[in-house]
C-alpha cells in the first residue's frame, strides 16, 4: 500500500503543475490588477505605474509565471499585495483558525449524523425516523446564510449565550487558559451551523444502509444464533453501514479546510474562505495562486485519504 | 400517499424559515421596485420619506446621566472581511486601518472645519514664500515641548523628519512617493541614492524644522504640497530597514503612538483593544480603554439593538432603516467627502504628451445640449429619497457641502426637468425622425448612447435601470456598455483606457481634505476621465493653486469660476452627495462628529457600565 501512496503523491506533481499554469493564466486575464483599486484623486498615477513596473506586472505572463515557479520551488510564494505580508504568514494565520473550526465542525457533524442515521435506520418508519427525514430535508434545503443568521440572532443576540463575532475575545491574554476557552466558545456557533448543514448526506447513506442490512442473510444468521439485537446493530450492521460514509470522509475533512465564505462572513471569523474571495476581488495574485494550489492539493489529498480509509474499513478493498 | 404529504409539509416548513429570515428586507425591495416603474407612486413615497426625516439628523448628541469613572467604549467597525492591520500612517492603504488608527493617531496638526491647519495641535506651521526666482519657499514647523510618545519617550524633531525619509526611501513600496512629495527640495536625489539625506529638511533646533519647497500653493494649508502631517517614532522604527518595516512588530503588533489611546492587544483581522495613554499631551483620557471589533453588515443592526456597542464606524447607509426606530441609539450624520457624477467621454488620453486630447467634434457626446439634456433628464431627487432614504442628496456642484467656505449652496445644478431636456434636444436637432419615440442624431441616423456603470448590490442594479428609463422618457436610447453593469476593476480598466464602447459613465470620487480639483480635472491628470480641458479651465485650475489664492476670497472666486465652466460645458455632471452616519448608544454622554468641533477622544464619558439595550 505504501508504494501506492508514494506513487499517488508523485502523480500529484504534474497535476498541480497543470493547475498552477491554468490558474496563473486565468488570474492574469482578469480585468484590473492589485493596483486598480488604489486610484483616488490623491494618488499619483505615475507612482502606480511605477509600482506595477516594480512588481513585474508589466512583463509578459510567461516571464511572471517562470519567476513564480522558480520561487515556489523554494517555498516562496511572494507577498500579498493587499496585506503586505508573506503569503505563507497570511495563509498560516487564517489556516489555523479554519483548521480548528473544521475540526470542531467535523466532530459535531459525525456526532449528530451517525447516531441519527443509525437510529433512523433501525427504527425504520417510526415517528423518530420521520422526524430525522424531515430534519435532513430542512437542513439540506435551507441556505447556509439563512441558518447562520437565524442561529446568530437567536443564540447570539436574543439569548446571548454565545459571542457573535470573531474567533477570540481580545481581552483574554494569549496563552492563558481563558484564551483557549474563549477560542472554543467562539467556535461553537459557527461550527454547529456548518455541522448541521453537512449532515444530510451522512444521515441518508447510513439510514439506507442500515435498512438494507437488516434484511441481509448475515444479520438473520446472527439473530438466529441468539445474538442480542443491540449487539447485532453495534457490531455487525454498524460497521458495514459505515462503508459509504467512510468513502467520502477524506473529502469532507479537506472540504471543511477550504473554509466557508458565508459562515466566516456572518460570524466575522477570519478564515480561508473569506481570504480567497477577497483576494479575488482585490486581484491579490500571489494569494489567489497560492490558495488555489493549496485547494488543489487538499482535493487530491482528500481522495487519497478516502481510499486509504476505505481500505482500512473494508478489508476486501486493496489499493493497488 | 403518506410520502407525498411529508414532502409537501417539509417544503412548506423550509419555505417558512426562509421567509421569516429575510421577509423584512424583501418586502422593502419589492416596494421600491414598483415605485421606480410608476413615477407617480414613487413621488408620493418620496414625499412621505421627506416628511418623516426632514433634516432631523444632527451632528452631536448629549445624553443625561452622571458619568461613571473610567469604563470601556465598545466600538463596532462595520466591515464584511477582516481588517488588514497595517498600523502606520506611511504604509497603510486601507481606509479601515485608518479608522483603527484614529484612536491612537500620530497626527501632529489640528485642523478646522475647512480642514485647514491651525496652531492648536502638537505642531504649528509658518510659511515664508520665496521672494525671488530660484529661492526656496520655507515652511517652518515648530513642535510643542513636553509631548511624549505612548512609551514615555519625548517627541523629537527627528520624529517629524523620519516619515519623509521612509516614504522617499528607494525600498519604500507604498503609493505615497509621488509628484507632490518631490516638491520638497532634495527628495528625488535621496530617492535615487545620490544623496544620503533630504537636503530640503533642515533641523534648526530640538523643536524646529525647516522644510524647503520648490513651490507653494494654498494646498499647503490643508497638508498638501508635499507636507506630511504625521510623526513616526524614530527611537522605535528608526533602525528598522524600510523594506522590513511593513512586516515588523512595531507596525503590526505594538505600534508606539501619540494619540489619546494606545494599542494594547490585537487579534489579527478581527479586534483591537486600546488602553488610555497616560502620556497623552492633553492629559489622560477619562475612559479606561476602547475595544473595536469588526462586525459584518448582516448583523450590525441587531448588534446595536442588543446593546453590544456604543459606536459604529463605517456604518453603511443601507442598514439605516433597520436601526432608525431603535430607542437605545441616536443616529448622527455629517456630509461625506464624496460626490458621484455622470461623465461624458470627450476625447482621449495622449500617452505620449501625457495630457488629455479633447476632441469635441468627433465625440458622440460632443454636443453640449445633448450632455445638458442628459443631466436634466435624470430624476436624481427621487432616487435619493426612494432608494437611499434621504441619506444622499442631489449634488449641485463638484465641491461637497462639507467645504463650508467653498461650497456654494445657491448653485442650481442639474435639477430634474424632463421638459427642459426635451427642449434642449429639440433645439439642438436631435429629433425623432421615424416616430418610434426615440430620437435620432442631427443627421437623422440612429443614436445609441453606451453607458458604463459599476455593478453593485440589488439597489445599484435597480437604480441603473431607473436611469435608463429616465433617458428613455426624453427620447434618448441609452444602453449598457457590454449589455450589463460592470464589475469595479473592469469598470476602471475600461474607463481609463478610453474604451470606444463607453460614451457616458457613472463614477464617484472621494475628495481629499484639499479641495483643489486639479487631480481630476487638469489637462495633465490621468484621472481626468472625461478627457475634457480648455484654455480657460487650465487657467482657472492654475489660479486655484496659485500663490494669489492664499487669499481665501480670491480662491473662492476661482472655485466659482471652475464650477461655472463645468456646469456650462458639462463634461461631467455632479449627481449625488452622501451622508456619513454614526450611530451612538445612549450610554455615551457626549459625542460630536462635526468636523469643525468634534468630540476629542479624551473627553468621551459613559453613563453606565454597559451599553444600553
Amino acid at each position: 500500500m505504501w508504494k501506492t501512496v508514494v506513487r499517488r503523491f508523485l502523480i500529484m506533481i504534474p497535476q498541480l503543475f497543470v493547475l498552477s499554469l491554468l490558474i496563473f493564466i486565468m488570474a492574469k486575464n482578469m480585468p484590473g490588477d492589485p493596483f486598480t483599486g488604489k486610484i483616488t484623486p490623491e494618488t499619483d498615477p505615475a507612482r502606480i505605474e511605477e509600482l506595477r513596473e516594480l512588481n513585474g506586472l508589466n512583463d509578459p505572463w510567461y516571464e511572471q509565471y517562470a519567476r513564480w515557479v522558480g520561487n515556489a520551488f523554494q517555498g516562496e510564494f511572494g507577498n500579498s499585495y493587499t496585506y503586505k505580508v508573506k503569503v505563507s504568514t497570511l495563509i498560516g494565520e487564517r489556516a489555523m483558525n479554519t483548521f480548528w473550526l473544521s475540526l470542531l465542525t467535523a466532530v459535531m457533524l459525525y456526532a449528530i449524523a451517525v447516531p441519527l442515521g443509525v437510529l433512523a435506520g433501525r427504527f425504520h418508519n417510526s415517528w423518530f425516523d420521520r422526524g430525522v427525514v424531515l430534519y435532513s430535508f430542512i437542513s439540506y434545503a435551507i441556505p447556509t446564510f439563512v441558518l447562520a443568521l437565524i442561529l446568530l440572532y437567536f443564540f447570539g443576540y436574543k439569548l446571548q449565550w454565545f459571542p457573535t463575532t470573531g474567533s477570540v475575545d481580545v481581552r483574554e491574554v494569549p496563552g492563558s487558559a481563558g484564551y483557549y476557552i474563549s477560542k472554543i466558545y467562539h467556535m461553537i456557533l459557527p461550527a454547529f451551523t456548518s455541522a448541521v448543514l453537512g449532515t444530510v448526506a451522512i444521515i441518508q447513506y447510513l439510514r439506507t444502509e442500515v435498512v438494507d442490512a437488516k434484511s441481509m442473510d448475515y444479520v438473520r444468521t446472527a439473530r438466529a444464533k441468539g445474538v442480542p439485537a443491540n449487539k447485532v446493530y453495534s457490531k455487525h450492521i454498524f460497521r458495514n453501514s459505515l462503508l459509504p460514509v467512510a468513502a467520502f470522509i477524506g473529502f469532507t475533512i479537506t472540504g471543511l479546510l477550504g473554509g466557508s465564505i458565508f459562515i466566516e462572513t456572518i460570524f466575522a471569523y477570519p478564515g480561508m474562505g473569506q481570504l480567497f474571495i477577497s483576494s479575488i476581488a482585490s486581484r491579490d495574485y500571489s494569494v489567489i495562486t497560492a490558495l488555489v494550489m493549496l485547494y488543489g492539493f487538499l482535493a487530491l489529498l482528500g481522495s487519497l485519504l478516502s481510499d486509504i480509509i476505505m481500505s482500512i474499513v473494508d478489508p476486501r478493498i486493496r489499493i493497488e | 400517499m403518506k410520502k407525498q404529504r411529508w414532502a409537501l409539509l417539509t417544503m412548506l416548513l423550509a419555505l417558512m424559515f426562509v421567509l421569516a429570515a429575510c421577509g423584512g428586507d424583501k418586502k422593502e425591495g419589492t416596494d421600491k421596485n414598483t415605485d421606480t416603474g410608476k413615477t407617480d407612486g414613487g413621488t408620493t413615497t418620496g414625499e412621505e420619506a421627506k416628511e418623516e426625516q426632514g433634516d432631523s439628523f444632527s451632528l452631536s448628541v448629549e445624553n443625561e446621566g452622571t458619568a461613571i469613572e473610567g469604563g470601556t467604549l465598545m466600538v463596532a467597525l462595520q466591515k464584511s472581511e477582516p481588517f488588514q492591520g497595517i498600523f502606520s500612517w506611511v504604509l497603510y492603504e486601507d481606509a479601515y486601518d485608518g479608522e483603527l488608527m484614529s484612536f491612537t493617531t500620530n497626527s501632529i496638526f489640528k485642523t478646522d472645519g475647512d480642514f485647514l491647519i491651525t496652531d492648536e495641535g502638537i505642531a504649528s506651521m509658518d510659511v515664508k514664500q520665496a521672494e525671488a526666482e530660484g529661492e526656496p519657499n520655507i515652511v517652518t514647523i515648530k513642535i510643542r515641548e513636553g509631548v511624549k510618545w505612548s512609551d514615555g519617550e519625548p517627541l523629537k524633531i527627528e520624529d517629524i523628519m523620519l516619515p519623509y525619509e521612509i516614504i522617499a526611501h528607494k525600498d519604500y513600496t507604498g503609493v505615497r512617493y509621488d509628484e507632490e512629495l518631490r516638491n520638497i527640495i532634495g527628495v528625488e536625489e535621496y530617492h535615487n541614492g545620490t544623496a544620503d539625506t533630504i537636503s530640503g529638511l533642515k533641523k534648526i533646533d530640538e523643536t524646529t524644522l525647516e522644510i524647503h519647497l520648490k513651490k507653494v500653493s494654498p494646498a499647503l494649508a490643508s497638508g498638501g504640497d508635499g507636507l506630511w502631517t504625521y510623526a513616526e517614532p524614530s527611537h522605535v522604527i528608526g533602525d528598522i530597514p524600510v523594506a522590513e518595516l511593513v512586516e515588523s512588530d512595531a507596525v503590526r503588533k505594538n505600534p508606539v503612538t501619540l494619540g489619546a489611546f494606545k494599542i494594547d492587544r490585537i487579534v489579527p483581522g478581527e479586534s483591537v483593544q486600546y488602553t488610555a495613554n497616560e502620556h497623552y499631551w492633553k492629559g489622560k483620557p477619562k475612559l479606561d480603554g476602547v475595544i473595536v471589533k469588526v462586525v459584518p453588515p448582516a448583523s450590525i443592526a441587531k448588534a446595536l439593538e442588543a446593546g453590544e456597542y456604543d459606536l459604529a464606524l463605517s456604518f453603511g447607509s443601507a442598514q439605516y432603516p433597520e436601526i432608525e426606530a431603535l430607542t437605545n441609539i441616536d443616529v448622527l450624520a455629517r456630509p461625506e467627502l464624496y460626490y458621484s457624477y455622470l461623465g461624458f467621454k470627450l476625447g482621449k488620453w495622449d500617452s505620449e504628451k501625457k495630457e488629455v486630447a479633447t476632441d469635441l467634434e468627433n465625440s458622440k457626446m460632443g454636443d453640449v445640449s445633448l450632455r445638458q439634456a442628459m443631466g436634466y433628464a435624470l430624476n436624481v431627487e427621487e432616487v435619493t429619497e426612494v432608494f437611499y432614504d434621504g441619506l444622499r442628496e442631489r449634488a449641485n456642484a463638484i465641491l461637497p457641502p462639507v467645504f463650508t467656505s467653498f461650497h456654494d449652496a445657491s448653485l442650481e445644478g442639474y435639477t430634474y426637468d424632463p421638459e427642459k431636456a426635451k427642449q434642449l434636444l429639440e433645439d439642438a436637432g436631435f429629433k425623432d425622425v421615424d416616430g418610434d419615440g426615440i430620437r435620432e442624431d442631427k443627421e437623422g441616423k440612429p443614436l445609441e448612447i453606451k453607458l458604463a456603470t459599476m455593478a453593485g448590490d440589488d439597489v445599484a442594479e435597480q437604480i441603473a435601470a431607473f436611469w435608463l428609463q429616465n433617458w428613455k422618457e426624453v427620447g434618448l436610447n441609452v444602453v449598457f456598455t457590454d449589455g450589463r453593469t460592470i464589475e469595479f476593476n473592469s469598470f476602471y480598466d475600461k474607463v481609463q483606457a478610453d474604451d470606444p464602447n463607453i460614451d457616458v459613465f457613472m463614477g464617484a470620487w472621494g475628495v481629499g481634505s484639499n479641495p483643489s480639483p486639479s487631480g481630476v480635472y487638469a489637462h495633465n491628470a490621468q484621472y481626468n476621465f472625461s478627457r475634457y480641458t480648455s484654455d480657460s479651465l487650465k487657467q482657472t485650475l492654475s489660479n486655484i493653486d496659485s500663490k494669489e489664492a492664499f487669499d481665501a476670497t480670491y480662491r473662492a472666486e476661482q472655485f466659482a469660476a471652475f464650477e461655472k465652466e463645468i456646469h456650462d460645458v458639462a463634461p461631467i455632471i455632479p449627481m449625488m452627495y452622501r451622508l456619513e452616519l454614526s450611530p451612538v448608544n445612549k450610554r455615551v454622554k457626549n459625542y460630536s462628529i462635526d468636523y469643525a468641533n468634534p468630540t476629542e477622544l479624551q473627553d468621551i464619558e459613559l453613563t453606565a457600565d454597559a451599553p444600553i439595550k
